[in-house]
């Protein structure tokens, strides 16, 4: 793996799109991560399908490019095979909240410990401009050309409620602060969330609004509620850390210490371990009495 | 009957404990070095309603339960009014006469007897035992040992109602039954509970699923004893989860498994797919009730062979194979989550409800099994999706210094994405020659095909119902020879067109008949009779042992 972060694939994006700010701010989280001694060979990746999906395909790392909405329980199981791993996932607005909405709000329930990346760009972009569960009623597209009848899904207030331990919103304008988003959100323990505001110049150019709109939180709230009533506000985009807490995360109240992989019982102990479970099947007590 | 054959039967209201009672019963023949095959039969409800029993027990080893009980133990009228007539030639029947109410047979005041006792609905499972063991003249205390083990809660209760039964019982009984002891004991097992062995011996680490019947008895075996054999279970949102999460933990080197039936495999459709795409190694277990849809939840069928054979879009090598015994389901799990990982790509155990929740005696050697490890990168540079001549790219596990990409879109060796006609090509021929390797490996190291008995005259079947026609043969003595092929996909044509133009039948339980559709298909076997049942209740050996005769002549 370069040291770059580059890899051979031509990059597609249209010119000027959101998704270039991510990519950025994603490379350097990953300097600052192994600064900090998280390797990047820990580091493993997934990611849904849409335009925000090619990202996997522009990053030297390992993982799986998942399907449509998936990619939050595919990183699920990976962090359920090797715990020592930290994995990380980007999705579209489609991904997290239409087609794989359960698995979102499932992992942020059961706090799994690993972090989420939403490109938030209100359109599914790479089937050209439909209407997405994060678009504003009224958005027009091919499939909603008098207007998307639907409010909008709040995802930030949607994760806070159902339980996500970190919550955070990014800006794609603003390369530095997502990167240190990054950052925090792949070393909290726990579910973390960072819904980035991305525009998409073709289908949904927002950069003027967000310029305009987004100002940085200094610190996270400490209440819960405190947390969901700043996801509500429109009136200003803040971006930054809306919550932050600790709480036990699911594969420890589940295994423990325990790695599936790392500690596998021998082939001979399972084997032992059978033929133990075999043998106190009969009933002796009535065998020994016919003796 | 012509060989020693006793049958149990014990039927009640949901929460009376007769499955229980069913599986004390069977312990107990096992002890006395007895075969037996025991199935429960329930309907979808947890209270109430009408559950049974049956445990057939011989001195040879026996594959099926019988309809016709020897000693039926009834413990409502319900169960009186279904089963009265379900006896043999000199069956005895014993019924609760609590209300008062004469039927044909012995009256015990099962209910009002247990009334004195705290849990009185609970306790009346303990009086089919009780009432069992006087009637075979079993030794009052031998009766005490199994109901101070197998009935602790309460356990005084249980042994003074269990004396006052089995007292009541004896005074009444006309003649005793004489039971013969066998030769030797074997541990009884679920259907379920051996697939969790043989999957365990081969290495799982991780078990996923949702609960559905009939396959949540695996989920069940597991979170009772995995962690003793290593193995973790998971139940996670859904299937969808369920399936994408065991795709996810493959790719750290965890041996993953998923539980499913037939409405929670649909919903896996997508991530098989994926599985086939970035050759992931997921062994499912794909358990059929009568369908299709919500179906008949708790009862057998054999309606999705078809379906079973080519899930998910796209073209991938699937193995497919399916147990003809409980004894076979603990070697063919294992096998196949083997196989799975020798050529990176999903396998499915297709069963039934009646084998995996039935049980029986088995004589299993965990020794047998091995663990095979999947070939694995050594030195180079690494290319998740390398060509080779076996099609199958060596496997790496994160952490690496090397990168691995794992990829859902069409890709090139290195697991970049691609839409390029050359890449494209390379990479279908890739997962076909998978697919030809695999079928090569079957042709040379695996049993694909079982042949029971002799004869010119073919009965074709599979799966669990394999095991009632193997009674059927058993019991009436017919000369013909059972095949039964085990693996469905790939289809092993290379030891069945040997069968064709013999006299033959297809015995199966579905409506359509598509195993026969599947010999006519990729064997050219054009059998002369079927005999299908697809009501959700397994064969019983006798009925089918009439029905052979007729066609072997």
């Amino acid at each position: 793996m370069n040291q770059e972060l580059t890899t051979p694939v031509e990059n597609t994006w249209c010119p000027g799109c959101g998704n270039f700010g991510i990519l950025n701010a994603f490379k350097k989280a990953v300097q600052i991560l192994e600064a900090k001694g998280v390797d990047r060979t820990y580091l493993i990746l997934s990611a849904g399908i849409g335009c925000h999906g090619k990202i996997f395909d522009y990053v030297p790392l390992s993982g799986l490019y998942s399907l449509h909405g998936r990619s939050m329980a595919t990183i699920q199981g990976i962090k359920l095979g090797n715990p020592d791993l930290k994995v990380l996932t980007f999705a579209g607005d489609g991904d997290a909240f239409g087609e794989g909405i359960s698995h979102m709000i499932f992992a942020a329930k059961r706090n799994a410990d690993i972090t989420v990346i939403v490109h938030n760009n209100g359109t599914y972009a790479l089937t050209t401009g439909q209407f997405s569960p994060t678009s504003q009623k009224g958005f027009k597209g091919p499939s909603s050309l008098e207007g998307n009848p639907e409010p909008p899904i709040n995802p930030l207030s949607l994760m806070l409620e159902a339980g996500a331990t970190f919550v955070a919103r990014g800006y794609a304008g603003r390369i530095d602060h997502l990167a240190l988003l990054i950052v925090e959100a792949v070393l909290h323990e726990g579910f973390s969330y960072i819904d980035v505001l991305q525009p998409s110049v073709v289908f949904n150019n927002t950069y003027k609004e967000y310029n305009s709109l987004v100002e940085i939180i200094e610190k996270p709230a400490e209440r819960l509620e405190d947390a969901v009533q700043r996801a509500k506000r429109f009136d200003r985009m803040p971006i930054g850390v809306f919550y932050n807490v600790t709480k036990p995360v699911f594969h420890k109240e589940f295994y423990g210490e325990w790695n599936p992989v790392m500690n596998r019982l021998s082939h001979e102990e399972r084997l032992q371990r059978i033929l133990s479970i075999l043998n106190n099947r009969s009933m002796k007590e009535v065998e020994d009495m016919k003796k | 009957m012509n060989d020693d054959i006793f049958t149990f039967l014990i039927a009640g209201k949901a929460g009376q404990g007769t499955k229980k009672a069913g599986i004390v019963a069977a312990n107990f023949f096992a002890s006395l070095k007895r075969n037996v095959f025991q199935l429960n039969d329930y309907p979808s409800l947890i209270r109430g309603g009408h559950n049974f029993s049956i445990v057939s027990t011989s001195s040879r080893k026996i594959y099926s339960h019988y309809m016709k009980a020897d000693l039926a133990v009834l413990l409502d009228q319900r169960s009186v009014k279904s089963h009265r007539n379900h006896l043999t030639e000199h069956g005895l029947l014993v019924y609760d006469d609590s209300t008062g109410k004469q039927e044909q047979g012995i009256g015990i005041p099962i209910a009002s007897l247990a009334k004195k006792y705290s849990n009185p609905d609970l306790i009346v499972g303990v009086a089919g035992i009780a009432t069992l063991a006087a009637a075979i003249a079993c030794d009052r205390a031998i009766l005490d040992t199994i109901i101070q083990k197998e009935y602790q809660r309460n356990a005084q209760d249980n042994l003074s109602y269990a004396h006052e039964i089995y007292d009541k019982v004896f005074e009444k009984i006309p003649e005793q039954f004489i039971i013969r002891e066998g030769t030797d004991t074997h541990p009884i097992l679920t259907g379920a509970e051996s697939i969790g062995l043989g999957v365990s011996a081969a290495g799982l680490d991780l078990y996923f699923a949702y609960p559905m019947t009939p396959s949540t008895p695996i989920l069940h075996f597991l979170s009772s004893q995995g962690k003793k054999l290593g193995v973790r279970t998971i139940q996670p949102e859904n299937e969808i989860a369920v399936a994408n999460m065991a795709i996810g933990a493959t790719i750290t080197g965890a041996r993953s498994m998923v539980g499913t039936s037939g409405g929670g495999f649909c919903l896996m459709q997508e991530a098989f797919s994926l599985a086939g795409m970035v050759e992931a190694p997921v062994l499912f277990f794909l358990g059929q009730r009568p369908g299709p849809s919500t179906g008949v939840p708790t009862y057998t069928e054999q309606g999705e062979l078809l379906f079973s054979l080519y899930p998910g879009q796209g073209e991938f090598p699937r193995i497919v194979a399916s147990p003809g015994s409980i004894e076979e389901a603990f070697y063919l799990s294992a096998e196949l989550l083997n196989l799975a990982w020798q050529y990176q790509t999903p396998a499915i155990i297709l069963s039934e409800k009646h084998l995996t929740e039935s049980s029986m005696n088995v004589d299993l050697e965990p020794g047998k099994i091995s663990e095979v490890k999947p070939a694995i990168h050594t030195e180079g540079k690494y290319q998740r999706y390398r060509k080779t001549d076996s099609g199958v790219s060596p496997l790496l596990f994160p952490p690496s210094k090397n990168m691995i990409k794992w990829t859902s879109y069409e890709h090139d060796e290195d697991g970049y994405t691609t839409e390029e006609a050359e890449e494209i090509s390379q990479m279908h021929i890739k997962r076909r020659t998978k697919r030809e390797s695999l079928i090569r490996y079957l042709q040379q190291n695996i049993q694909t095909v079982n042949e029971y008995g002799s004869g010119d005259f073919c009965v074709f079947t599979f799966g669990s119902t394999t095991m009632s026609v193997r009674e059927a043969i058993i019991h009436a003595g017919l000369s013909c020879t059972v095949v039964q092929p085990i693996y469905l996909q790939p289809f092993p044509s290379w030891n069945l067109t040997k069968f064709a133009g013999r006299p033959s039948v297809v015995i199966e339980q579905n409506s359509t008949g598509q195993l026969e559709q599947l010999l006519r298909e990729k064997c050219g076997i054009l059998p002369m009779n079927s005999i299908r049942q697809f009501d959700g209740r397994p064969f019983d050996p006798e009925i089918l042992a009439q029905k052979l005769k007729e066609m072997i002549v």
